[in-house]
């Protein structure tokens, strides 16, 4: 069989999703998809770990410096074949660049030295660094509105056009492919969208917050946080 | 020379029936895959999803009849029309039914999802037929003209 039919019965077999932001969790669990996952030849399923664990933010230590992301980002790289995920890989992080430029910019922080970020823009952005949207609201309409959004301190609606812009994307992939492994990987892709949704809440955000604070806090001995065990 | 366009007159008359079992094969295992995939996903309407996935066994019925009306004495005059009308009949038929494989499974994978959209979603897979059936009607009349 082709590499464009090679996944046909996998893919017939997971369900679709529905519209994001109205699901409250993803069409099937992270279990269940596992499973079915194990069809996946070899190769494939490492490439496939590789381009999500890329993606993840829960994969990234919480102290990662921009050149061991960058350099992580390349090494994913390597190890994707297919050229359409490697695309799609670099254009989520071209994406995520301009949005960690916006935040430091919004904090106030200086002109970055040198280039800035992955993919295209990583010169043109500090370039640009005065401009509201770096002069890219061309190729990314959607800094415009991002970029208000910080202004207004809003993460939530924040978060909630960044994954929509995501999902978009994917969407526009996942409409070239049909039944090949690409066909697969975009759907894992859009499944942890709806399960970063699904699990956004006050409880685990609380829970991430104080963890970041006791990292650090970390060289800190003598504070003891309330709540927290020895 | 003479056994050269024999044997191409002899190619011609089996390629439509050989060409079009592929045809059959490869179109009937892709929509095939798709349904045992979505019957692992749906609580019901299976019997469609087999029905679906056996559209593209017309492909070798066309070729069959086409090579019944082909088979005659094979003779140099008549060698190059045989090969003519049966290779590139069977390569249509082929074409049609790979590709309808893919759209049955295609229409299968969507009505999973969404079974009132079950008619709609074979369009596709009919129109691909009418394509081979266009193939399979003028490599007979075509078919005709060979002494």
């Amino acid at each position: 069989m082709s590499g464009q039919d090679a996944y046909i019965a996998l893919m017939c077999s997971l369900p679709g999703s529905e519209r994001l932001f109205v699901a409250k969790q993803p069409p099937l669990s992270r279990i269940r998809l596992d499973r079915r996952l194990t069809a996946l030849t070899p190769e494939d399923a490492k490439a496939l770990h590789v381009l999500e664990h890329a993606l993840s933010w829960s994969a990234y230590d919480m102290d990662v410096t921009d050149a061991q992301a960058i350099q992580r980002c390349r090494q994913s790289l390597h190890d994707i074949p297919q050229p359409s995920l490697r695309k799609l890989f670099i254009e989520r992080m071209e994406m995520r660049s301009a949005v960690a430029a916006l935040r430091l910019r919004n904090r106030g922080e200086p002109v970055p030295s040198g280039s800035f970020g992955v993919g295209r823009w990583s010169r043109h952005i500090p370039a640009n660094w005065g401009d509201p949207t770096f002069r890219l609201e061309r190729p990314m309409p959607w800094l415009k509105e991002a970029h208000q959004l910080l202004d207004d301190e809003d993460p939530l609606g924040l978060e909630r056009l960044l994954l929509s812009v995501s999902h978009t994307q994917l969407k526009r992939h996942a409409a070239r492919h049909l039944f090949d492994f690409e066909a697969i990987a975009i759907y894992v892709l859009i499944w942890n969208i709806f399960d970063r949704w699904g699990q956004s809440s006050a409880a685990e955000a609380a829970k991430r917050f104080e963890k970041l604070a006791q990292q650090a806090m970390a060289d800190v001995a003598d504070i003891d946080f309330e709540g927290a065990s020895a | 020379m003479n056994e050269l366009v024999l044997t191409l007159g002899w190619l011609g008359i089996y390629a439509p029936m050989a060409l079009g079992a592929a045809a059959s094969a490869i179109g009937c295992s892709i929509a095939g895959m798709a349904s045992i995939g979505a019957m692992t996903e749906t609580e019901g309407g299976y019997g469609r999803f087999v029905g679906v996935s056996a559209f593209p066994s017309t492909m070798v019925i066309y070729g069959i009849v086409i090579m019944f009306t082909l088979n005659r004495d094979v003779t140099p005059e008549n060698a190059g029309g045989l090969f003519g009308i049966g290779i590139l009949s069977g390569i249509a038929l082929m074409y049609c039914g790979i590709w309808q494989g893919r759209a049955c499974a295609a229409a299968i994978n969507a009505t999973k999802e969404k079974p009132e959209i079950f008619g709609l979603a074979l369009a596709p897979a009919a129109i691909i037929e009418g394509f081979g059936v266009f193939a399979f009607v003028f490599a007979l009349v075509i078919s005709a003209g060979i002494s």
